[in-house]
């Protein structure tokens, strides 16, 4: 559980954390629209790619920097897919197609390093696997990501780019009020967070404007 | 490596499409806007009894063949830009931001007014069931009921499921059929007349103004391109879904139109439609067909009437939404539930709007089927009225900008064309517009509506001058829609905006 703790700088978390945000750490429930919690997971993962020095985004289309395989099992995947489907360059285009199933690999990514455990529930006809933390020690880590973020904006302290990317994703996809919930303690982080995204390279901040394009198109049509 | 080879199937595209829309499902999206059965029951019988006039059959058709054709440059617009919004964004890409705004101003009370006439509508229709069964109701305690239900899942954002709503349509339609066929089959005076579809009836005066009513009860199929990004293929299942919700509105529509005046016969359809109201098509099928039909027609119309509701509620919520997202109105309106993914204030504004008016309509004691039900969709549908007008010319003049995109017919015959015949409708109606409302001929409401509607859109033009000068990138982005900052034509270089400290999706903060 503490290989989710932070590693600054890399973008093997990028997702994850993302994850751990976007979900209650008691019920396991996403606190966006499905769909919105999708979109901001592809980006993530996209994002992770970035940071990695594999994929780059230029005026909306993803190029192949480097083929060479990421150490994760998940980042592998996505990349071989980025390179055998060269037809589909268009950010959006991948955004949507990562994000249908992006909710239960990152969920299964987490729990190969232990951060979540399965948990199945029966619904009226069918069942859901939900994964989430468990143990108090899933629990912590999980709630500390949030924190985490919170308390570096509330202390000004210098960001990595990573981490600035995670909150640039929080605030286009609607969970910085479940980062920043608190009006008075975190004034002061909520008028640093467009320079803290602002000042991301150009295709890190393309990335996080696309999402947010995605999920109010998502949004505007309303269907489950 | 063989995966390097593109030519094999393409999984991406393939795995994108399973979870879109085809046809059907966007059809009965833009059909339930226009709900047939509650223009069937509820608008054609009226147009009858008020305007006196038998031409309703040729003029639904009429309509329809007209709004194909502003369908044709229409859907042809969408798919050259990237927008999930409404006709006001059309309008500011053909015609500039700042007739973009004033139609949203438009659109704005437009859509709102349709929306509550309804209500009235629905009032009036369950209070005369329920006065069959022995309850005494008025029409505002219905109308109240059914206001607080929309207002509940306008809230918590639930459009009928695509599957219950195919349900109820196809029900709709299929009772449609058996009620046209019995009142063709048992006409009045032993035969079959078609006069009522002659179009030389379509020189009389009030021929104009009864375009719009007939209009009126297509309004919803526009919402399809709403559903762009989420079809299968975006470049055709749009375009056929809309023309095929416009043809099925319109067959509807004129086909009942003209079986219930073969069954009345001409002479007297008017007659009756005067005693019986929202009941004709009950009273004209009822000796030919078992109770249990008409029951079943009772019950279906009140569900029509009831998604039209829902969808008019979610369609106004979604314009406030768009129009809060783009910064015209205030930012609240642009945020929505975070996990629902309503648009709240927009949702709220509408029904405490709806609650006030009605409201008032009953503490002045006005007659809930003519003052709410005709008037004030009357009033909206001029309202959308102008909007398809003034959308049919940006279609002419982004085509006239971006020659080329498309064929000659899709991008100038057709629009050009829609836009003259839009041109002469409106027209008609503002000139008969006193006439549409039955007032008298010194009567301020001869020319307040359209007055109104014309100071709308100065406050509007007004607004959108007043955001050039003091928020330039916010207008820069107008009618951008959801995809404000990216995805914009290349002809219009914008000022790129900064992330807002509160930025879209789900802006339920106040900052």
């Amino acid at each position: 559980m503490l290989s989710v703790e932070v590693t600054k700088g890399c973008g093997g978390v990028l997702a994850d954390q993302y994850f751990l945000i976007a979900h209650e750490d008691r019920t396991g429930r996403s606190r966006l629209h499905p769909r919105a919690t999708g979109l901001g997971l592809a980006a993530a993962l996209l994002g992770e790619l970035m940071l990695d020095g594999r994929v780059r985004i230029i005026e909306g289309d993803i190029h192949i920097v480097s083929r060479q395989p990421p150490g994760d099992a998940l980042a592998h995947d996505i990349l071989d897919l980025l390179i055998a489907q060269p037809q589909h360059r268009d950010v959006r285009t991948w955004l949507a197609f990562l994000s249908q199933d992006a909710a239960i690999r990152v969920g299964e990514r987490l729990m190969r390093f232990g951060a979540v455990q399965p948990v199945t529930r029966r619904k009226m006809l069918s069942t859901q696997t939900l994964y989430m933390p468990n143990t108090a020690a899933q629990r912590n880590a999980a709630a500390w990501a949030p924190a985490r973020l919170a308390n570096m904006m509330v202390r000004g302290m210098q960001m990595s780019i990573s981490d600035r990317v995670l909150l640039g994703l929080v605030a286009a996809t609607g969970l910085t009020r479940y980062v920043l919930y608190d009006f008075e303690v975190h004034r002061s982080a909520l008028l640093l967070l467009p320079s803290a995204v602002g000042s991301l390279p150009s295709d890190m901040r393309e990335l996080v404007e696309y999402t947010e394009a995605s999920v109010g198109s998502v949004l505007t049509a309303g269907r489950r | 490596m063989a995966r390097q080879d593109a030519a094999e199937p393409d999984i991406i595209s393939r795995a994108l499409a399973k979870n879109r829309l085809g046809v059907p499902s966007v059809v009965f999206f833009g059909v339930a806007g226009a709900a047939p059965l509650t223009v069937i029951i509820g608008a054609i019988s009226a147009i009858y009894a008020i305007m006196g006039n038998t031409a309703v059959p040729i003029v639904y058709l009429v309509v329809a063949a007209i709004l194909s054709m502003f369908t044709v440059g229409f859907v042809a617009m969408s798919r050259h830009i990237v927008n999930s919004g409404a006709f006001y964004s059309y309008i500011s890409h053909g015609l500039g931001r700042v007739v973009g705004v004033g139609a949203a101003f438009v659109a704005l009370p437009a859509y709102s007014l349709m929306q509550i006439g309804l209500f009235g509508l629905f009032g009036s229709a369950a209070s005369g069931i329920l006065a069959e069964f022995g309850l005494r109701a008025s029409w505002y305690a219905c109308a109240l009921v059914a206001w607080g239900l929309v207002a509940v899942l306008g809230l918590l954002w639930v459009d009928l499921s695509g599957k219950v709503l195919a349900v109820l349509l196809i029900a709709e339609i299929s009772l449609v059929i058996i009620y046209d066929t019995v009142m063709v089959a048992h006409p009045a005076g032993g035969h079959v007349t078609f006069s009522t579809l002659s179009p030389a009836a379509l020189f009389t005066p009030e021929v104009g103004s009864m375009l719009v009513l007939a209009i009126a009860g297509f309004v919803g199929f526009e919402a399809t391109v709403v559903l762009s990004e989420e079809a299968k293929d975006p470049k055709r299942t749009i375009a056929r879904a809309t023309h095929w919700a416009v043809l099925l509105a319109g067959l509807m529509c004129g086909l009942s139109a003209w079986a219930m005046s073969v069954n009345a016969g001409p002479g007297q359809i008017v007659a009756v439609a005067q005693a019986h109201r929202t009941d004709l098509v009950f009273f004209l099928v009822g000796p030919h067909v078992p109770v249990a039909i008409v029951d079943i027609g009772y019950v279906l119309f009140m569900t029509s009437v009831f998604a039209a509701l829902l969808a008019f509620h979610a369609a106004v919520a979604r314009y406030q939404f768009a129009l809060g997202r783009e910064g015209v109105l205030p930012a609240a309106w642009g945020r929505t539930h975070p996990r629902t993914g309503a648009p709240l204030m927009g949702s709220l504004t509408q029904s405490i709007l709806a609650v006030l008016v009605l409201s008032a309509y009953a503490w002045a004691g006005a007659e809930p089927l003519v003052y709410v039900f005709a008037w004030l969709t009357t009033i909206g549908g001029l309202g959308v009225l102008i909007l398809m007008w003034a959308a049919s010319a940006a279609v002419v003049a982004f085509f006239v900008r971006h020659p080329n995109r498309e064929n000659m017919w899709r991008a100038q015959i057709a629009p050009f064309c829609a836009f003259l015949l839009l041109s002469v409708v409106l027209a008609a109606t503002v000139i008969g517009f006193g006439e549409l409302l039955q007032v008298s001929g010194n009567s301020p409401f001869q020319w307040l509506v359209p007055v109104a509607y014309l100071a709308v859109a100065a406050v509007g033009f007004v607004w959108a001058l007043m955001m050039r000068a003091a928020r330039p990138e916010t207008y820069a982005v107008i009618g951008r829609g959801a995809d404000g900052r990216v995805g914009v034509l290349p002809e219009s270089p914008i000022v790129p905006k900064g992330l807002h400290a509160d930025p879209v999706g789900a802006r339920s903060f106040h900052y």
